[in-house]
């Protein structure tokens, strides 16, 4: 099995393909349907507040509350809407679960990004994140964009290089 | 005395609700390796090796298994042995908001009146025992008062449906359009594999009764013939762990029949639960 740490290169991208799984280590971001629509238009605009580094970044599609961290469907609109916006300005893995929309997938290699899911196993992954901390949008309260440090949480590519796991 | 006797009820409550949110029972972690052993899928057998493995940290760090730790459901099973009392009741309650606080629970409790909570409009309460529980279910048993602390996520929850089945008089009528209705949940819930409960009644209040029940007395060793048709047909259609593929969409089916009215319908309640659920833990109180 493959382990990656961030920030995650162009050249790390290359060597994923559907099916993979992957160990993730590192420093990532946390948002969901509230923090990305927020997330992208400061993105567009020019203003990501220093603190954020979106180059190379993988941003988990959960809230984290008390009860720890958890995938929620990035088919939501809000959510898979951000994924080309934000690939477009450096975030190479969207971590969450379920299937997403073939254009998605085309947009995601457009940016030589990909997406992958993560089974939903919270007692597990709060097992493996030894820090987390707000990173911006604090008034969303567990919905805020946290900066989780994590070590060898499990992944799936599911849509990588024009390729989706639920296509094929 | 008395407060020794709440205090006892308190604590037993307060660790079923941490049970039922950091453990599996025995019988579905069976079912669990046994569909491990027979999935072809190594995406979807590889996503169930972790869904046990969670099970197990959860079990010893107890820890949530899902972030979303769910809305506590009680039934309480009325034995020969005790005579429930009001304050019964308040220690019940007691014991689920303890068992919320300690678990613990994710904040969900939605602040200000009827229209306010509908909108999510001012905002959440911090504390995670201010989680409601449904209303308390009362079942009549022989022997020993126990009780049953479910806890119910919201993705199950988007995916399950409460209608009118139309019978025409043939068992067959009624489990292909639950077979449908199955496969149309199991398909978009995301967190497969599923256990789908499933209640048949004469309104939508007792058909959603005993699909509640279902969960509560279901097993994954003691499967009906038609249960096992139901688990059967919809893993055919390949929906596999995380809707990755494979065999496994469907760990078994837990079905209850209640009585039924002289007519041509049959009110039938479908709960397709995620891979964690019916998260359960029974207490003798």
């Amino acid at each position: 099995m493959m382990s990656i740490k961030t920030p995650i290169s162009d050249e790390v991208i290359e060597k994923l393909h559907i099916g993979d799984k992957v160990l993730l280590s590192g420093l990532i971001y946390t948002g969901r349907d509230a923090v990305l629509p927020r997330l992208c238009d400061l993105a567009v605009n020019n203003r990501i507040p220093d603190n954020i580094k979106l180059m190379g970044s993988v941003i988990f599609h959960t809230a984290v509350s008390r009860a720890g961290v958890g995938p929620t469907s990035s088919n939501k609109l809000e959510i898979e809407g951000s994924m080309p916006v934000l690939s477009k300005y450096g975030v190479k893995i969207h971590l969450g679960k379920g299937q997403i929309d073939n254009e998605t997938v085309k947009e995601l290699e457009r940016y030589n990004s990909v997406y992958a899911i993560i089974p939903p196993v919270t007692a597990l992954l709060n097992s493996k994140t030894i820090s987390k901390e707000i990173a911006g949008f604090e008034d969303l309260e567990m919905e805020a964009m946290y900066q989780l440090q994590v070590v060898e949480y499990p992944i799936i590519i599911a849509a990588a290089h024009g390729e989706s796991i639920y296509g094929r | 005395m008395e407060d020794k006797i709440y205090e006892t009820i308190i604590e037993k409550v307060s660790k079923a609700v941490i049970d039922a949110g950091t453990t599996f029972s025995e019988d579905k972690k069976a079912a669990y390796k046994n569909s491990i052993v027979n999935e072809n899928n190594p995406q979807s057998r590889w996503v169930m090796e972790q869904i046990l493995k969670n099970e197990e940290t959860a079990r010893r760090e107890k820890s949530p298994l899902c972030d979303d730790t769910g809305i506590p459901h009680i039934v309480l099973d009325i034995g020969d042995d005790m005579i429930i009392t009001p304050e019964y009741i308040d220690c019940i309650y007691e014991g689920v908001r303890r068992g919320l606080e300690l678990l613990p629970g994710r904040p969900m409790g939605l602040l200000g009146d009827d229209i306010q909570r509908i909108e999510q409009s001012i905002g959440i309460s911090d504390k995670s025992q201010d989680v409601e529980p449904a209303p308390i279910m009362i079942r009549r048993i022989k022997g020993k008062t126990k009780l049953h602390i479910l806890l119910l996520g919201g993705g199950p929850a988007i995916r399950a449906k409460t209608y009118r089945i139309f019978h025409k008089h043939s068992i067959n009528a009624v489990e292909n359009e639950i077979v449908d209705w199955a496969i149309e949940g199991v398909s978009k819930l995301g967190c497969t594999p599923c256990t789908l409960a499933i209640g048949i009644g004469r309104s939508h209040y007792e058909a959603a009764s005993y699909m509640i029940q279902a969960m509560v007395d279901g097993r994954y060793d003691i499967q009906s013939e038609l249960e096992r048709n139901i688990t059967g047909r919809v893993n055919e259609s390949k929906v596999g762990a995380l809707g990755l593929g494979g065999n496994t969409s469907v760990l078994g089916t837990f079905l209850k029949v209640g009585p039924q009215r002289a007519s041509g319908v049959r009110i039938v309640s479908i709960r397709p639960c995620c891979c964690f659920e019916p998260r359960i833990a029974t207490v003798e109180l």
